[in-house]
């Protein structure tokens, strides 16, 4: 009852910020008339610590207990305008999202610049329904924030609202803004499925082998880790060692080709036989494997390279959506 | 331009800095530390054991101690509470409750949470200090205790960590910020006029007058230079043998110790103000009597906040807890009370039977030979000035019947023994007669422009009926030690002040610098302790807002605060906002804006050279006159420093351009 409610008016305050506000195009520099401020449980708590003070002060007439009282307010109130200082004058350049898969976490990537002369500090920026990502600022300085968003579905996918807070400098305030970014991430299909990879035309390679045992002898490169890659490819080893999580790369498998149909798969539903090529897919990039994609009314050309990759899982993600 | 650098964002902190833990730490002992004279002994080592065992615990990583400890501490804690005062209720027990829990919590302080509660309750041990003592010495260390606190809560706002000296720097230009905002609501706040409610005072142990007097208990008196009244006189000071400032007034004598007699009967006391009248407005430091101490004899008629009792006290309405003022005029040559009534005679009259029988001898043989009244008192005054009596503060102590070992045993004493023995020799002897205690004296203090009187002007002196005068005073001391009475004199006339005198003329700095401090000090209870309503009242009048009420403050409060806050916005935005060009950006942009309202517009990334290249194809005379002013801006803008001089020169020339037309 309580929650719904809370729900209801939270997306009535979202709505009415976003009509107020417009949509929000970087680089961007905040101004105070979106800056929104409340006192914190803390500074509620504090807040009701004054007015006993006060009520002790004027009860006893005692004035130096009303002038600490007043001091304090006073102080309090500095502390509210350095905390909208806080954000006022932030300027944000660059906010783009990346592509991920369903049901991941994706991330989206802000560039915040600080002009002024004064550091900015606690500062925190999320999108809603995950955790926060916090950042200090100095003067002068720029800043790369990524933030995780929750991926829900597949489909180009929207990130409508971010959260910029700051409690600086008492946490009694907090002082936020709403960013409406014209973020769009597209969300691939889950990667999962059963069925074993096609084998091509003239696959000369010995692919089950391979797919059964990718041990880390005969790898030849080893990239970045990326959301989506199998654990079994992990250079575990290399990580132990203290290096980043990287991926290997095999050699060999090269020559392989695979049709990767949707028609074939009979007997799944529709988001099962994306996930299932999308597994695919991510199958061949890993082996560096060509593969084609047929999907009904798309049709892909053989092809290898993240470059590849990337157009066949943004077309399973668009698949249906009529934007293809 | 500049580019700014990159900087990695943050893990989240759950926990306040070290550096803010340890200020608040600090800020709790310090504010501790300034109730300790209302804290049950064992509150301070505690709070300091708290603190190092949480250092120890927190430096080693230790778990702090389980919930059901806690609570068992918390349970110890409070019955150590009601142990050292029997009670949970006023200020010395509530002040020792409250730290005791705040080192309660110490042991469990980790997270930023926590340390709010602790910042709080030492914010609220600061207004205990402030509630109970508010003399001048105090206000820089209540200010250090304040900035402390208020520095660890700057530590708990989240983001990086930040050190001790930032936190209290920044703490201190906030503080600084804030200031005027609080002199606004200091003077316009409305005040009460009154308490909604009062706490039991346990605040009994104030030094100067009790409400009894025992001198044969006493065998030192300490001359204390604490203040006890300061009197301002709107004309000319009261004569030095007329100072003498009424407090309680004694009646009941059992024999050794005088006590004030309650429920003196209402008896007609015309007192005929009469005379040099002296208009004179007194500040009042705090007693437990009750009694408004003013010169012999203030007019009730002025003074609706007291009582005027049968016996010309003034009792005070409210408890007198702290330094007060007061509006007063007197008349010390008022002809005091016409009749006495039968029930006020047998008070004034009365004598433990059993108890000095020598000094009832002595009375009935002084009064034998005394033709009346006035003669008696004469002859008991030469007594005591003939009888080789000595004043000391330091005099022996005495037996049960007391005024008997004075007069025939000791005979030293100071003027609490001398007006107890008077007056018991007066009523012996027929001759309704009571003691009256307060101050004889006070020192000109020409820096402030008052009469101060100090704790050690304490005197007692004796008041007796006598038929067709009233009430007489009668000061028995000054018979046996005129010096006593010459001592103010002699202060006044050497124009130094109270501890100074035994310093020598030599020290007459030191002497300014007493007065001074003691000046300063007044001007503080006068002005800021003191400060209420009514001075509100007449201070809206004076910044000449007509009416003296509260909407008046109101205004006054409505327009002090949004004045505050036009300020503190303004400078802050010059603080947080977008840095100022330089001279040299500026000189530049005001040739951009010549360009571009020429059509000639510089696109936002281009270099000043190229800009000028490209112009010379279009604009071959703007381009040559603009040339040279580029090159001098790339110059200043990224050779070597170069005087002012040179800058303010380009500034000047980038006025002077103008685009050619044509």
């Amino acid at each position: 009852m309580y929650a719904a409610l809370r729900d209801r008016f939270t997306a009535r305050v979202a709505a009415w910020a976003r009509r107020r506000q417009g949509l929000d195009e970087p680089p961007l520099i905040l101004q105070s008339r979106r800056l929104y401020i409340l006192p914190t449980a803390p500074g509620l708590s504090f807040g009701l610590l004054l007015f006993v003070m006060l009520i002790a002060g004027l009860n006893y007439t005692n004035s130096l207990a009303l002038l600490l009282t007043f001091v304090l307010a006073a102080f309090v109130l500095v502390g509210m305008h350095e905390c909208q200082r806080t954000l006022n004058g932030l300027e944000l350049v660059l906010a783009q999202a990346a592509d991920c898969y369903a049901g991941t976490e994706g991330l989206v990537e802000l560039r915040f610049v600080n002009r002024s002369a004064q550091g900015r500090r606690a500062l925190a920026v999320r999108s809603p329904g995950t955790r926060a990502s916090h950042f200090d600022l100095d003067a002068g300085a720029q800043i790369t924030v990524q933030l995780p968003f929750q991926a829900m579905r597949r489909g180009r996918q929207r990130i409508e609202r971010l959260e910029l807070a700051s409690t600086a400098p008492f946490g009694l305030f907090r002082c936020w803004t709403w960013l409406h970014l014209p973020l769009e991430a597209i969300v691939y299909p889950q990667p999962l499925g059963t069925r074993p990879l096609p084998r091509g035309g003239e696959s000369r390679s010995s692919l089950e082998s391979r797919a059964s045992s990718p041990a880390e002898e005969e790898w030849t490169s080893l990239r970045h880790y990326q959301p989506g890659d199998s654990p079994r490819s992990i250079a575990w080893k290399a990580w132990a060692r203290g290096a980043p999580l990287m991926v290997a790369q095999y050699q060999g498998t090269g020559g392989s080709e695979h049709l990767l149909s949707f028609a074939g798969l009979e007997g799944l539903g529709l988001d099962a036989r994306l996930s299932q090529l999308c597994a695919w897919v991510q199958d061949c990039a890993r082996h560096d494997a060509a593969c084609a994609l047929q999907l009904p009314g798309v049709e892909l050309p053989l092809g290898r390279g993240p470059a590849h990759r990337t157009s066949l899982l943004r077309a399973l993600a668009l698949y249906g959506s009529g934007a293809a | 331009m500049n580019v700014p650098a990159p900087q990695t964002p943050l893990p989240v902190a759950q926990s306040p800095g070290r550096a803010a833990a340890g200020l608040g730490i600090t800020a709790l002992l310090v504010t501790a530390a300034l109730n300790w004279q209302h804290l049950a002994w064992w509150c301070l080592p505690l709070l300091v054991l708290a603190s190092a065992l949480h250092y120890r615990a927190t430096l080693r990583g230790q778990a702090l101690p389980g919930t059901v400890a806690r609570l068992g501490l918390a349970l110890i804690l409070t019955a150590g509470v009601l142990a050292s005062f029997r009670t949970l209720n006023g200020l010395a027990a509530g002040t020792t409750l409250l730290a005791a829990m705040t080192a309660a919590k110490l042991f469990e302080a980790r997270a930023v949470r926590d340390w709010y509660v602790i910042v709080g309750a030492t914010l609220f041990l600061l207004l205990a200090a402030c509630l109970d003592r508010q003399q001048l010495w105090r206000l820089p260390l209540y200010a250090f205790s304040l900035w402390l606190s208020v520095a660890a809560l700057r530590g708990l706002g989240g983001g990086a960590p930040q050190g001790a000296p930032t936190l209290l720097r920044e703490s201190a230009r906030q503080l600084l910020y804030a200031l005027p905002l609080a002199i606004v609501l200091f003077l316009f706040f409305p005040r009460l006029p009154g308490a909604f409610w009062s706490l039991s005072s346990d605040d009994s142990a104030i030094t100067g007058l009790a409400d009894q007097m025992s001198p044969g208990s006493i065998a030192q008196l300490t001359e204390s230079d604490e203040p006890a009244l300061r009197a301002r006189f709107e004309a000319e000071l009261p004569p030095v043998q007329e100072r003498y400032w009424r407090g309680p007034v004694l009646h009941d004598f059992d024999g050794f110790t005088w006590r004030r007699h309650r429920g003196v009967p209402a008896a007609p006391n015309a007192v005929k103000f009469r005379g040099t009248a002296y208009r004179y407005s007194l500040t009042l430091e705090p007693n437990s009597h009750r009694t408004v101490v003013a010169l012999e004899l203030a007019n009730p008629a002025g003074a609706p906040f007291a009582q005027f009792t049968d016996d010309f006290q003034l009792i005070s309405r409210r408890p007198l807890t702290e330094p007060q003022a007061f509006e007063l005029s007197s008349y010390p040559q008022a002809q005091r009370g016409g009749e006495l009534s039968g029930e006020a005679r047998r008070i004034d009259l009365a004598r433990p039977e059993d108890r000095n029988p020598r000094a009832r001898e002595l009375a009935l043989r002084l009064r034998a030979s005394a033709a009346d009244d006035d003669a008696f008192v004469v002859s008991v005054l030469n007594y005591l000035r003939d009888g080789g009596f000595v004043y000391t503060l330091a005099p022996q102590r005495l037996g049960r019947d007391s005024v008997d070992d004075l007069l025939f045993r000791t005979r030293e004493g100071f003027c609490g023994h001398y007006a107890s023995a008077f007056v018991d020799l007066m009523r012996e002897g027929g001759v309704p007669a009571r003691v009256v205690t307060g101050y004889l004296g006070g020192v000109w203090n020409p820096i402030g422009g008052y009469l101060l009187v100090r704790q050690a002007d304490a005197h007692a002196w004796a008041e007796v009926w006598l038929a067709g005068r009233g009430w007489v005073r009668a000061d028995p001391t000054a018979m046996v030690a005129p010096e006593r009475l010459n001592r103010e004199l002699l202060q006044f006339g050497a124009g130094t002040a109270g501890s100074a005198l035994h310093l020598g003329a030599a020290s007459h700095w030191i002497t300014t610098l007493l007065q001074s401090w003691d000046a300063l000090n007044a001007w503080w209870q006068d002005e800021v302790v003191g400060f209420n309503f009514a001075r509100q009242l007449n201070l809206a009048d004076w910044l000449g807002f007509g009416d003296r009420d509260w909407q008046t403050l109101a205004i006054a409060l409505g327009a002090g605060m949004a004045a505050w806050l036009l300020w503190i916005a303004w400078s802050l935005r010059r603080i947080a906002g977008p840095k100022r060009p330089d001279a040299l950006e500026r000189a530049w942009r005001r040739i951009d804006r010549r360009v571009r309202r020429a059509g000639h517009p510089r696109a936002p990334p281009e270099g000043v050279i190229d800009y000028c290249a490209r112009l010379a194809r279009t604009q071959p005379a703007a381009a040559a006159a603009l040339a040279p002013l580029a090159r001098r801006y790339a110059l200043l803008r990224y050779g070597p420093p170069v005087p002012a001089a040179e800058l303010r020169a380009f500034g000047l020339e980038a006025r002077r351009f103008r685009f050619p037309r044509g």
